[in-house]
């Protein structure tokens, strides 16, 4: 009998350049966790989060990072957050849902989305042909994050650095999404 | 179009999509008396003002909240924007 061995590949194959100046690269090995508020358990939430990762509660629309900066908390909704955070493997889920002990509602959304790093002086140049968010840093600040379309893909956005977006989009379109990137480096530089 | 959605700021409107009369969050009771006639107004009568217009609007490409946008239909100037989920519990609705 034949033998098989599976390993994971990455959405986007790895890719990671330099154009003009930016920087583009796929995150390898993101972990995407949803949590959602059980129904009038904010504060339940707050302490485990506090005590789990050190961290608050971020308002919707900011990110809150884990005392040790490796887990960033993005508040997507009213009751619904986002923990973003390398890992590698499967089963990110439980590097939250272990420690939130069922304060929160878990769900793994690690392989349905991809994550881009978008970098350089001229970056808001590049996403200003796309994005219909103001990033510019006294609108969009270092702890903002949103959820938005470019191209008539859905994406999360937050910042890394002084000049330097994250974007999270999906992994089924995540080829067109990058495409959108090249072609926009492409135009505006 | 800017829509100063509450809680994230001014947002474009193509992120959003627009349902309708924001009355449709008042919902008849199903079991009263008189049901089947208040579901005939609440489904088919519809004022439609030319000028200042209560209506509903989803965030779809953002935060997917449902908000209450007070817009003028003859200027399209939006004077209020109420998350939807408030204007419920204003109205003694419980979410």
């Amino acid at each position: 009998m034949a033998e098989f061995s599976l390993y994971a590949t990455p959405a986007l194959g790895g890719y990671s350049t330099t154009h003009d100046g930016i920087a583009l690269e796929e995150l390898d090995g993101l972990g995407l966790i949803s949590i959602a508020t059980p129904l009038d358990s904010d504060a339940a939430l707050a302490a485990a989060l506090k005590k789990g990762f050190g961290a608050e509660i971020p308002a919707v629309g900011k990110v809150a990072s884990s005392s040790d900066s490796k887990i960033r908390f993005l508040g997507m909704a009213p009751g619904q957050l986002f923990a973003a955070f390398e890992h590698d493997g499967p089963n990110a889920e439980g590097a939250i849902a272990d420690k939130l002990a069922g304060a929160g509602y878990t769900t793994d959304q690690s392989d349905v989305w991809v994550g881009l790093r978008i970098a350089g002086p001229e970056v808001r140049t590049v996403l200003e042909r796309i994005c219909p968010l103001d990033l510019a840093p006294n609108a969009f600040a270092q702890d903002k994050v949103a959820r938005t379309a470019m191209e008539h893909m859905a994406a999360i956005v937050f910042r890394e650095g002084e000049d330097g977006f994250v974007l999270l989009t999906a992994r089924s379109s995540a080829k067109s999404f990058l495409h959108a990137l090249e072609v926009s480096i492409a135009n505006a530089l | 179009m800017i829509i100063n959605h509450p809680l994230l700021g001014p947002r474009d409107s193509a992120e959003f999509t627009y349902l309708g009369d924001a009355s449709l969050i008042e919902r008849p009771d199903w079991q009263a008396e008189d049901a089947a006639d208040q579901f005939h107004d609440y489904l088919y009568l519809r004022d439609n003002p030319a000028g200042e217009h209560r209506e509903l609007w989803f965030h779809e490409q953002g935060d997917r909240s449902w908000l209450v946008v007070t817009r003028n239909t003859l200027t399209h100037e939006i004077t209020k924007v109420e998350l939807a989920r408030d204007v419920a519990r204003s109205l003694g609705r419980s979410r």
